[in-house]
């Protein structure tokens, strides 16, 4: 973010409590103007209760929602600068396509001959230029998709909030909506927020990436950063697969520490300068499969080594497993198959040799609030 | 039992003349009245004296077809009067209630509902009873007490709507409620969204949304005020609505024109009733 | 404006709709039954609390005993209806499919739509001395003279289960399309009977519907007044036409109160009774 971006939204400490239960706890964000920002999380982290007080249908318990600077807090929902895609649409079923999307220029007012006007452009903007007279019954999922967002953008919002509006397709439509919806937040250089549970469609749109858990957010950052610098455990399971262990360190030097996971296979990994690692700390670690080289030769020099035998094949094409057993100690580790020739015959039994560097391996520290280390990266 | 069960033929054939008898069952008494509005005779029975159009169309000698009956016909316009009132009230305090008890949230909320549902279980002669002894009741105060006869509350056609819309409101609510209930909320917090303010976003979403059941809840409205007797009965005056009419012809013995106006009913009602089911297909 | 202003509205709004349903209810339901309760116990001479119009009820055999004979035939015409519409709905619901399944419904549904008065005059020209079954009976040497088949007690009953068949159809039909087809058919997988699918699985589901079902067929039969009239006549002995009697005939608004509150009475502790035996609660069951 640099310092001459305008903010468009601003949260500052705002909390929602619901008699026994904590739904967003003491969040504070800025988006800066035009950029697509999502926050991603678990069903039940609070995000649709975050995005409904930034539309105005639940009121923060404490805490300030500034758009462009101005206080929401006594705005209503009908009269803020916010217009929202509905996680099942909402589009009216009473109205036809042309009727949903000039609802809010009516409301406004405005003239009727500009109403036509503008419903005619932004539809032809979402391409579906000859829609106008279908009933909503009529149009597919995507183009559904598209006129509600075609009922928000025609108002100009300064913010768009978009509640999960991709769960309802399938699969093959979502990915192709993924795409659109980015290219049109990019055409109309509206500021989108984007709450999902849907780590992809996450990574695919955003600029940046709200991690929520728990009615917190866990890390702020670009796709990137996330992917590769989770600060917290929770981070690091979410975004992206991972092995996941639970463990224990055993020694700590100068360079590096060993960790010994609960079912026997051990890890070395670096120590970043201000880590305070202690021997005999638990810690859970994450190694993406991704990033375990395999062959089925012999090691080359790295960090960790292991010498492992193929429990299970999982074919997936190019997302296929190897679940891999460390004969001596029991322990198990899943890495990415190779798409290279040297696998095609690979069959459950078969050795393995797999190694990694200490800095692709990343432990924290349990039962702690907060990040206490990350080795590596 | 169901199509994906065999059974055995015999089951088979028992089971389809028991339906067959049951639709002859229901539909006996109403081809019948058909049937006799067509008998050139003075009386709705046998022996058949040949086909005319007499009981609808004729003027003279002494058979008075229901077109020209205007005892009958000005009993028509009452009920048909009384019908439309008691629908528009009915209607109105419905949509309230609906909304009501689908929005709101308050102590004693379900004792109200009970007592909301109660007109069904009510027998109507009660009803009517109930209603005719408390505006006595009132008018013989006003009387005595400040010397205002207040004539609306003796029986007549005032009565008759009061009667009439104390039950009705309580089927015309339940319909209203029903399709409430299946409204998505997030319609009307859509319209916020895009700039309504709330009362606006009712009448531009949510009372389009219930136009099916308003219909349907008035029809049904119309046809049981229209129908009615047992709460009409206890609280008519001097000016009979059609049914109370109907019935003191029927007691006296009447000629086929209580066939004919009864034909004109089951078209009446029947063109309703499918207007009704075309409405609930639809929504 | 904001949370406060909101919540003000809300208030608002919440009093509003009360209002009506309110004045609804307390003028037309609440009121003119307290009414009807205050006049049974008071004395029309001098206003002083009495029981006499109750005692006059329990001492004269005419009035208690058309009153226990409404409530048997109102139990036993719920009863008759519930077997003869049960099949019919089992039908409706299970057998037929689409187009088929809304046709026959209507068809059931429609007569019901005309008037009860008409319907009534269908019987009475059906069943009357000179009417189409006596006359086909003669026709085809069945009887040899004219047969009177109005002004029994099987014909009220014939009326009764006739004008509320519809008010048992619908409610078994909508509780029985609710039931998955595949638990009739687990049934008889697992080696059931006709007998035993209909007694172990489509009854036990279809309680609901046959409860208000009957509740209300019930409350139509006991307050029905045109049936036991016209198909019945002089001497059909219901306890509506006792009420009428009293208030429109006799003018002893006292007696009539007094009867109205016992059928009130009678008609509450019968449905109270079916929905405990049945374990359904009132406000499901009706709406």
């Amino acid at each position: 973010m640099s310092k001459h971006c305008k903010i468009d939204l601003a949260c500052e400490n705002i909390s929602k409590h619901f008699s026994g239960f904590t739904a967003v706890d003491n969040v504070s964000f800025t988006i800066p103007k035009g950029s697509f920002f999502s926050i991603l999380g678990p069903s039940g982290c609070g995000k649709t209760t975050l995005l409904r007080m930034l539309a105005g249908f639940e009121s923060p318990s404490s805490g300030d929602i500034l758009i462009k600077q101005q206080s929401m807090l006594d705005v209503p929902p009908n009269k803020r600068p916010v217009n929202m895609v509905f996680q099942h649409l909402a589009l009216f079923p009473t109205m036809n396509v042309e009727q949903n999307i000039g609802y809010g220029l009516r409301r406004q007012g405005v003239a009727k001959a500009e109403i036509t006007e503008r419903v005619a452009a932004v539809l032809a903007r979402v391409g579906l230029a000859d829609s106008g007279k279908k009933r909503v019954e009529q149009l597919s999922g995507g183009q559904r998709q598209r006129i509600a967002l075609a009922r928000c953008l025609v108002l100009n919002p300064t913010l768009l909030l978009l509640d999960e509006p991709l769960g309802a397709l399938d699969l093959k439509l979502r990915e192709q909506m993924k795409i659109e919806l980015k290219s049109l937040q990019k055409e109309f250089g509206t500021t989108f927020v984007y709450i999902t549970h849907d780590q992809s469609e996450a990574l695919v749109m955003s600029d940046q990436i709200a991690v929520m858990n728990k009615g917190k957010f866990e890390q702020v950052g670009t796709p990137h950063q996330l992917y590769y610098q989770p600060e917290t455990a929770f981070v690091a399971g979410f975004v992206g697969d991972s092995n996941r262990w639970h463990g224990t360190i055993i020694s700590v030097d100068d360079s590096s520490l060993m960790l010994k996971t609960d079912d026997g296979l051990s890890f070395r990994a670096k120590v970043a300068v201000e880590q305070k690692l202690e021997k005999g700390a638990k810690v859970e670690v994450f190694v993406r499969p991704e990033a375990i080289n395999v062959s089925r030769t012999a090691h080359s020099e790295d960090d960790n080594q292991l010498t492992c035998t193929v429990q299970t094949l999982l074919f997936d094409g190019a997302n296929s497993q190897i679940i891999a057993l460390e004969p001596n100690s029991g322990g198990k580790i899943t890495v990415a198959m190779p798409q290279t020739s040297d696998f095609v015959d690979l069959k459950t039994g078969d050795q393995l040799f797999l190694n990694w560097s200490a800095a692709q391996t990343l432990g924290f520290l349990v039962e702690s609030e907060n990040l206490v280390s990350a080795v590596g990266a | 039992m169901i199509p994906s069960i065999t059974q055995s033929r015999r089951f088979t054939s028992i089971y389809n003349s028991y339906l067959v008898a049951f639709f002859i069952f229901l539909a006996a008494p109403l081809i019948v009245v058909a049937v006799f509005s067509f008998n050139d005779s003075m009386f709705p029975s046998f022996p058949w004296g040949g086909f005319t159009t007499d009981w609808f169309f004729s003027n003279q000698g002494e058979k008075t077809g229901i077109f020209f009956d205007s005892e009958l016909l000005g009993s028509i316009g009452l009920s048909a009067g009384i019908a439309v009132v008691t629908t528009v009230l009915a209607i109105s305090v419905a949509c309230c209630n609906a909304f009501l008890f689908e929005r709101f949230d308050f102590p004693g909320k379900a004792f109200l509902y009970i007592l909301t549902l109660l007109p069904l279980v009510i027998p109507g002669v009660l009803l009517g009873v109930s209603i005719l002894v408390f505006s006595s009741e009132i008018a013989n105060y006003f009387e005595d007490t400040w010397l205002v006869e207040l004539e609306f509350l003796r029986p007549g056609l005032t009565l008759v709507v009061i009667g009439q819309f104390a039950f009705i409101t309580t089927i015309c609510t339940l319909i209203i409620a029903a399709r409430l209930k299946k409204f998505d909320r997030t319609l009307e917090e859509a319209a916020l969204n895009l700039g309504a303010s709330p009362l606006m976003a009712v009448f531009t979403i949510t009372i389009p949304y219930l136009k099916p059941a308003i219909i349907g809840a008035a029809i049904v409205s119309f046809l049981m005020s229209f129908e009615n007797f047992n709460t009409t009965f206890m609280l008519v005056g001097s000016d009979a609505p059609l049914t109370v009419a109907m019935f003191e012809r029927l007691r006296e013995g009447s000629t086929p024109v209580l066939n004919a106006i009864s034909v004109l009913l089951m078209l009446g009602s029947g063109l309703l009733a499918l207007i009704n089911i075309g409405m609930q297909k639809k929504s | 404006m904001g949370n406060l202003g909101a919540n003000a509205r809300l208030k608002l709004g919440l009093w509003l709709l009360l209002m009506p349903l309110g004045l609804w209810l307390l003028l037309l339901i609440i009121l003119p039954h307290f009414e009807l309760l205050i006049f049974s116990i008071t004395d029309p001479e001098d206003g002083a609390f009495t029981f006499e119009f109750y005692f006059e009820f329990f001492t004269e055999p005419l009035y208690w005993r058309t009153f226990l004979r409404t409530a048997v035939m109102s139990i036993l015409a719920t009863i008759l209806t519930l077997i003869i519409a049960f099949p019919v709905a089992f039908y409706i619901a299970k057998m037929l499919k689409g187009r088929s399944k809304g046709i026959v419904f209507a068809m059931c549904l429609i007569p019901f739509w005309v008037s009860e008065l008409v319907r009534t005059f269908g019987w009475m020209i059906l069943l009357r001395e000179s009417g189409v079954i006596s006359n086909f009976l003669q026709w085809s040497g069945l009887a040899a003279g004219p047969v009177e088949l109005l002004y029994t007690d099987a014909t009220i009953m014939l009326g009764l289960v006739y004008s509320s068949m519809l008010f048992m159809v619908v409610p078994l039909v909508s509780t029985l399309d609710s039931l998955d087809d595949s638990y009739i058919e687990a049934g008889y997988d697992l080696g059931g009977t006709n007998w035993n699918v209909i007694r172990e699985i489509v009854i036990p589901h279809a309680i609901p519907g046959i409860v208000s079902g009957c509740i209300i067929v019930f409350m139509l039969s006991l307050g029905n007044y045109l049936t036991p009239v016209l198909l019945g006549g002089k001497d059909s002995l219901w306890f509506t036409e006792q009420i009428y009697t009293q208030f429109i005939t006799r003018f002893n608004w006292e007696q009539g109160s007094a009867f109205g509150l016992l059928l009130l009475v009678l008609s509450s502790l019968i449905v109270w009774l079916g929905l405990k035996a049945s374990g359904q609660s009132f406000t499901k069951t009706m709406g």
